[in-house]
Order: C-alpha cells, then structure tokens, then sequence
C-alpha cells in the first residue's frame, strides 16, 4: 500500500519572542513519521499543546518543517515552486475548528466557496453557482444558503459551510482540526456523520486532528496519539483503544467521558502538560506518568511494536496488567 | 452592512455641494475690494456683513471653503492612498518591506508637525499647492499604521489562513480578503483625518504659513478678524462656526461609518448589572432550599419585538446537592443561572418568577444587598477563564480583591489567604503562583484559579458555567474531581451548567434539561441516565460517541429560534416518536413518579428503553 501523503521525521520549532528577552525555541515536533493511504481516516489525539495543529499546517505544506519532508504521492512538497505548490493546495484541503474566525464575515458565504473554484480555475464563472448550490447540497444546506452573510449561520452550519469550501477543489486529503470541538454535542454528531458520509462517497482520506479519543474512535481507522510533539503510540483505532499500551493513551482514556451508564476509575493525571519549551529528560512523559521508572529519565523510549501496525513508545510492557501507582 | 445613519451624511454632502457650486452663485467678487465699507455690518448686499478691507464676507467663506476643503480632501486622498500601499506591503510582503514601511514612517513622527511644516514651506514657498504635499505626509503615519496593524490583525485570522490553504495567490488574498476586513478603520481614520486637516490648514494660513493673500481661506478670515476684534467681532465668528460645523459634520460622519461598516458588531456581553425589578409578590420561603427558582421567565427585547428565551424554569437545589443545568446553545441554561445571581445582562429581565437564594427574595433586594450576596453566599465560574480574570493583575492580587470585597482584613492576611486558596484548589506552589499573571498560566490553572475566587468566601452556591468546555480532557477531569472534592468538603451546593451529559455524569445528583427555552425533563441523575423520559434527553444521550466506536446519533434539524417556537412541544419538529398530538398542544411539565417530571405527552410508550437503539437520526 503506498501511501498518498507521507510525513517523515517531521520537527518544527517555533522561536519565543517575550517583551524584552528572546525565549527558549519551543519544540513543537519532534521526529513525527505519518502515512495516511488513500481513502484512509487517521486520527491523531493530544491535549492543547500536543504539537497537533502544527502537524496538520506541515503536511499541507502551510508551514514549512525545520527536518524531515511531506512526500505527497512521493513528491516532496518542498522541492516544489511557488506556483506548483498552490497547484497542488487543490488536493489537500482543511477544515479549522473554530466556526466563526474561519469563514471571513464580509463576504457571501457562496462566494467563499467559490473562491476555491475561481483560483484553481475547475468551473468558469457561469457554472460557478450552480457547483456552489451543489456543494452546499452536498454538506446539507440549501441553495439559497449562498447568499447569505457567515453571522446568520449557527456554528454548526457555519462549519458545514466550511467543509464545502474545502470541498470544492475536489481534494483527496482532508486535514480537519478539531472541526467538532467548539460544537454542542448534538450538532457534534450532525457534523461527524457528515465527514463520515463524505469519507465513504468521495474516497476522502482524513487526518482528524482530535483531543476527544471517543470521537476519534467513532470515524478513524488508524489512530497517533501525540505528547509534547512526540508520538507515543500509534495503531488500529479499535486495536489502540482497547489495549492501550502507553501510559498516556491509558490516561487519555480514562479521562475521557464516554458512557454516562459506565462510570470507570480514572486515572488522575498529575498537573499539566511540561513546556514544550522545556522537555523533560528521557521519555517526556515520565513527569505526570503513574508507571514511571527510574530509567525512564535516562532513555527516550523507541517506538517499538505491540502487535500488527501497532506501535508505542515506553519502556514497560506490563502497563496493561498494573494498576497505576497512587496519585499525590 | 447595517443601516447607515443618513443626516452626518446628508450634512457633508451640503457642504460639499456648496462648495463645489460656489462659482455659480451669484456672489461678489471674494477679492473685490470697497474701503468705504470697511467693517461694515450684514446688510441686503453684504449677508455677513464687509471685512478690514470691505470684501464680502459671504462670498469669501464660500470661496474659502472651496480652498479649506480642497486642501484637505486632496491631502488625504493622498495619505490614504500612499498609506493602505504601504501599510499593506508592509504587513504582507515580507521582513524587508515592513522594516521600510514603518521605519520611514517613524522618523516623519520623530518631527514636530510645526517644524516639519516650516521645513517644508521654506523648501516649497507658501500656498495651496505647498500645503496638500506638507498635510499628506504629516497624514501618513497614521494611515499606514491602521493598514498595518489591519492586515496583521485580518492575516492571522482563520479565514485568511483557509485562502492560503485553498491556493490563492498573495494578490488575491490582499484584495479579496485583507482589504473588505480592514475598510471600516480606514474609513473612520480617513474622516478624523479629513477634520483634523481642515483644523490644520486653518490654523497654518493664520500663521501664514498656508495659503497666501488675498485669495480666502477660512484660517486667513480668523487671522485677518483677530485684529480688528474690538470693532466688528462678528467677523470671527462667521469661519469659526463654518469650521466648526464642518469639523462636527465629519466626526459625526465618522461615527455612523464606523457602525455602518461593521456587519454584525458582537452585542454586549452579559453585563454585570442586574435587572431584577423588585415588585414581585413573595412567595413563602422555599423549606431549606439554598437555591429556589419558580416559574422564572426571561424576556429580552430584540429589534424583532421581545423574546422569552427562558420560560417558567423551576429549580430547587438543597445544601450539598449537585444540580446539573444540561441543554444546547440557545437552551436558555446560562441565562436561568446568570438570573439565579442577579447577573442578568441589561437587555434582559425577569417578567415572571421567584428567585430565592437562602431564603431571600432576590427580586426584591437592591444591587448592594446583591453584591453581598454575591460571594458570601453564592459566586460563578465561567467558561473561559482567560476572559475572566484580568489580565494585569496577578492571580494572588484577584484573588485578595475577592477576600476583601467582603472582609476588612490587613493585607497580610488577605495575600496569606489568597496563597491558602490556591493549595486548597490544587495548584502546585501556590506562594509562587501567586505572583504569575493570568496568561502565565495554563488552561487548568486559571480555571483553578477562578474557582479559588468563587470560594474565596465560602459561598454555599456555586454557579458553573461550562467550566470545562474549554479544556482538554485529562484538564477537565481534573477539574471535574476538584469540583466534587469541594462539594464533599463544605457542603457546597452546586448548580452545573454544561451541554454534555457525560460530563456530569459522575457530579451530578439531580439533572435538569433544558430545551428552547424550559424545561423537558427532571430527576435523578441515575433514574435519568438509566431511563430517560423525554425523547430529547434520549436523543442527547445517544448522541455522545459510546465504548463500541459506532458513529453517535445525530438529532436532526436545529433548536427553534425564541421568536418561532412551534406550536405545540417545541422538540416535535425534531422528534423520531411524534404524533398528532404533541403538535396539537404544548404539553406541561407533568410528574411521572418518584421525583421525576417530563413534558412528554408518550413518555409511557417511550419509557424503558435505553435510547440509542430508539431515536432514528
């Protein structure tokens, strides 16, 4: 299986810039390798400060990486020019997670949509508002929806609308930024069906940037669970979530609020995520871990394997079978 | 665009076509001079009478305006031009372009006005046609740098980050996105700016650095009347009160610009005045319930007429008990607990209802009698906690405000108090944290820090709103457990506003769902998670992701708007169990048992069955 888009050992850092003194760098990634096939929904989870987001601006090319490369069918997008590199925005599209700063509210939401159209040049301009009505059908909206301004939507329209903008280059890659965390539950699920929908008619491959494993579960095939722009573990979605074998995942789960029926015992994570900026030695996780070791400060855990396409990164194999130690 | 407020407009358009047409009116000569009129006062000939000269002084503010206003409008046309170039190159085109741009910018502000103006009138000679290049430039910092700030402001936006994603190129990004977004400033500095030339034409004419005699302008009028001020003072006040109704005109135009340019301005946040009006009849006192809400109706007036956006909502919340508030955005749950703290914002207010807070009548109290309720006996976390807490002042320092609006202690105590709350809500190195400022802080941290001002005078209610929609989930856990720890420890009762059933899942005693506007459902947490008795709980449930990856159950269609509820149940339109019936009439909030209450008509046929499997999406 060759991959469509592939992202090999991938770092980005950004400089801090304080008010009178330059900060350290912070680390946003470090060594990420993705592929995501054809077709195929990988979900990648991390809290804010993950380095998720950043992932997602490197492989569409939006920010440029310090290591590593974006191979888009095996060409790397930083050997492309200027102008080929926007020919090729037209496959790789994304959907933002906040619905209201991401459609501009001065402009007819059918002329944002259009935008992809008229840029890469895919309907002359007669055509282009029967493609808009179209794609509006095609993410549950009306015709008439074109004419409209952004504010009359609410924030679940705004981001089906935001979805047919994507839409209407006709990409093969879709990267969606938490497209449902700012949403009411109820029109959560309305959205996800709709990605889910598209996935399966247009053949859309996805990398569903999520903090939400539950969710991530409901619509990904394969899943990347990211810490401090580090993967630590990574795998078939059912296979990960049901014998997590890193620490982190198994927190991640814990806290994540799933059946109302079957409340579980949490595992309490200590405090919060260390500064990127400021990684802890070894494996960086070992500051909140409840299986930590004294090695585990000494050595960066390798990814290694648990079982067909599935990869963690941490140095115990018996997280599964201890319970975790107390939490202060 | 809104509706743009046409008298500004219609007052500088007169002046501008009087200014225009002045060569076609019948009006003396402006330079036509009569000694024997000298000063003569406003006759049948002469409306304003003669100047020092015996000019028409009618004919000269005409004339004068034409110069007055030509100046200016030419001087900004060009700043404003020259200005949005640079300002965009600067903030678009990259390091080298911006270090240009605005450098150059600062050293024309490194001069004083005055010196440059001299500067240049040497260079140039004095006139007209020396003062439109002199005012552009003195002009021009101003509008590059609202062009500037504009684009760096429009360009980390997320739409202007989805163009880049789409493939347009940096042109079409500039004009089609980044110029629409920035137009409004530049309009409004474009008319201050206008003004404020038209000040500074006059003002340098009457220092005769301007425009030269004998041709009028309304700066050489005031200079020439200043002298013979003691004989015929009418003659200042004619180009003042033309300036000065020109100058009001432009400020005035400047403000409906800036309304009219701006689509959809947010509406003002909740404010923090309450609105309850004290005439209600009392009810007795509600047994030991902290918190008593009855048949609480809120009506807020829109442009569209008024709108009840809560309708006769009852709540009862004992001392120790966790009362989860669950509904979509537009359910009215945030506004039920901002009226529980008398916090409603001024469009809205109570038409309807008791709010009683241990055993007070808050409808009845004055905002002091509130403000010392507020706190002592009950205090509000919001949602956003970045938003909440100011950010110049440190957390230890906000914390003690919150002590002492309520305590009079010695500011030792105060900051040893304040340090004591931040153990007591988890934060590591409390001594030092003490000290950060807000944005020093994580996401966790300011939300533990919020709810260490909620508690910091032992209020027995806590209202939360949504305090952890905006967090991770291994942050909002945390949350969730120090939120459970303080209701174990004090006997806190809790009233818990959030969209997300899971998330109330372990904390909350009772439940209540709202939906458009009132209540649909209410009970026990476990009989109501177990066994829902409205559709609409039951379509909430089912639309939570489960343990078995399936997709979550959407509900279809959206939450009806205040102004257009249906008929009958309001969740109807939506509902997969709906019969003639339930559009028939608006059914009530009946009990169904053992403390349970539902508005739905068929909860019979729809009880005992575990939702996900029965709502059709």
């Amino acid at each position: 299986m060759t991959a469509l888009l592939a992202a090999e050992d991938l770092s980005r850092r950004f400089a801090a810039r304080g008010l009178f003194r330059r900060g350290r760098p912070v680390q946003a990634v470090a060594g990420v390798s993705l592929a995501i096939a054809r077709g195929e929904a990988v979900g990648l989870v991390g809290e804010s400060g993950s380095g998720k987001s950043t992932i997602g601006r490197l492989v569409l090319g939006l920010l440029a990486p310090d290591a590593g490369r974006v191979l888009l069918e095996g060409t790397d997008l930083a050997s492309l020019r200027e102008a080929a590199r926007r020919r090729v925005r037209r496959r790789l599209q994304l959907v933002f997670q906040d619905p209201y700063s991401s459609l501009d509210p001065r402009r007819r939401v059918g002329r944002q949509i259009a935008d992809g159209l008229a840029i890469h040049r895919l309907a002359p301009p007669a055509q282009r508002r029967e493609r808009v009505a179209a794609l509006l059908a095609q993410v549950g909206l009306a015709p008439e929806h074109a004419e409209r301004f952004p504010h009359q939507f609410s924030g679940g329209q705004r981001q089906r609308i935001g979805i047919a903008r994507a839409l209407a280059t006709g990409p093969e890659f879709l990267v969606a930024d938490e497209p449902v965390s700012a949403l009411d539950v109820s029109v959560q699920a309305q959205v996800l069906a709709l990605l889910a929908d598209l996935r399966t008619r247009l053949g859309l491959a996805l990398l569903f940037i999520s903090h939400d494993l539950p969710v991530v579960r409901s619509l990904c095939d394969r899943v990347v669970v990211l810490y401090l722009g580090r993967i630590m573990e990574e795998g078939p979605a059912s296979e990960v979530l049901r014998h997590p074998r890193h620490p982190y995942t198994r927190a991640l789960l814990a806290a994540a609020p799933g059946d109302p029926l079957r409340p579980r015992a949490r595992i309490l994570l200590r405090g919060d995520p260390p500064s990127p900026a400021d990684p802890p030695s070894g494996c960086v996780f070992r500051t909140r871990c409840p299986y930590v070791l004294a090695e585990c400060a000494q050595v960066v855990p390798a990814l290694r394997s648990g079982g067909p396409g599935h990869r963690f990164a941490c140095i115990r194999d018996d997280v599964e079978t201890t319970l975790p130690a107390p939490t202060a | 665009m809104r509706r743009l407020n046409w008298l500004p407009v219609a007052a500088v358009a007169a002046i501008a076509i009087v200014a225009l047409a002045t060569p076609l009116l019948p009006l003396p000569d402006p330079l036509a001079m009569d000694i024997a009129g000298r000063l003569a006062p406003p006759s049948r000939a002469h409306w304003l009478g003669q100047d020092q000269y015996g000019r028409d002084v009618l004919s000269r503010l005409l004339w004068g305006s034409r110069v007055s206003l030509g100046v200016a409008v030419l001087a900004c046309g060009a700043a404003v031009a020259l200005g949005t170039a640079l300002g965009l190159a600067g903030g678009f085109l990259g390091r080298l372009a911006e270090l240009l741009a605005l450098r150059s910018m600062d050293i024309v502000l490194c001069f004083p006005p005055l010196l440059l103006a001299l500067l240049v009138v040497t260079l140039l000679g004095p006139g007209a046609a020396t003062l439109v290049p002199l005012l552009a430039l003195l002009y021009l910092p101003g509008f590059v740098r609202v062009v500037y700030a504009g684009v760096l402001s429009v360009r980390s936006q997320d739409y202007a980050e989805a163009m880049r994603a789409l493939g347009a190129t940096r042109l079409r990004i500039m004009t089609r996105t980044i110029l629409p977004n920035i137009g409004g400033p530049i309009l409004v500095q474009f008319s201050l700016t206008m003004a404020s030339a038209i000040v500074l034409e006059s003002g340098l004419s009457f220092l005769g650095l301007g425009v030269v005699p004998p041709a009028p302008s309304w700066g050489l009028m005031i200079g020439a009347a200043r002298s013979t001020m003691a004989q015929a003072p009418l003659l200042l006040l004619w180009p003042c009160l033309a300036l000065s109704l020109t100058i009001l005109a432009m400020n005035a135009l400047c403000d409906a610009l800036r309304d009219a340019v701006d689509p959809q301005r947010a509406p003002r946040p909740a404010g923090l005045r309450g609105t309850l009006a004290p005439h209600a009849p009392s009810l007795a006192p509600d047994g030991d319930a902290l918190l008593a809400l009855r048949g609480l109706t809120v009506e807020i007036d829109t442009p569209a007429g008024a709108i009840r956006p809560v309708r006769d909502v009852s709540l009862r919340l004992s001392p120790g008990e966790t009362l989860a508030l669950v509904g979509e955005s537009g359910s009215g749950k945030s506004l039920t607990g901002l009226a529980a703290m008398g916090l409603l914002p001024p469009a809205a207010r109570v038409v309807a209802g008791d709010i009683r807070v241990d055993g007070r009548d808050l409808r009845r109290l004055d905002e002091t009698a509130l403000r010392r309720l507020r706190g002592t006996a009950m205090a509000m976390v919001f949602q956003d906690p970045l938003s909440s807490l100011n950010p110049v002042h440190r957390i230890g320092a906000q914390i003690g405000e919150a002590v002492r609006a309520h305590h009079r202690l010695p500011a030792r105590a105060v900051r040893e108090r304040a340090v004591g709350l931040l153990r007591r809500v988890g934060i590591p190195d409390p001594e030092r944290r003490a000290r950060s400022f807000a944005h020093e802080l994580s996401g966790g941290m300011r939300q533990r820090a919020m709810i260490a001002m909620a508690i910091a005078n032992d209020p027995r209610l806590l209202i939360a709103d949504e305090p952890t929609t905006a967090l991770d989930t291994t942050v909002q856990a945390q949350i969730l457990e120090l939120i459970s720890g303080l209701k174990r420890q004090g006997g806190m009762a809790i009233l818990f506003i959030t969209h997300s059933l899971p998330v109330v899942a372990e904390i909350a005693d009772t439940l209540a769902v709202m939906y458009a506007g009132e209540i649909v459902e209410q009970g026990a947490a476990a009989a109501l998670f177990a066994r829902p008795l409205h559709p609409y709980t039951a379509a909430l449930l089912a639309s939570v992701p489960g343990e078995d990856g399936a997709l979550p159950r959407s509900i279809p269609g959206t939450v009806p708007a205040p102004h257009d509820l249906p008929p009958g149940c309001r969740f109807a339109p939506r509902c997969a169990h709906r019969r003639d019936a339930c559009e028939a009439a608006h059914p009530p909030l009946a009990p169904v048992g053992d403390d349970r209450l539902t508005r739905c008509i068929r909860w019979r046929d729809f009880a005992g069955t575990r939702p996900s499997a029965e709502t059709a999406a």
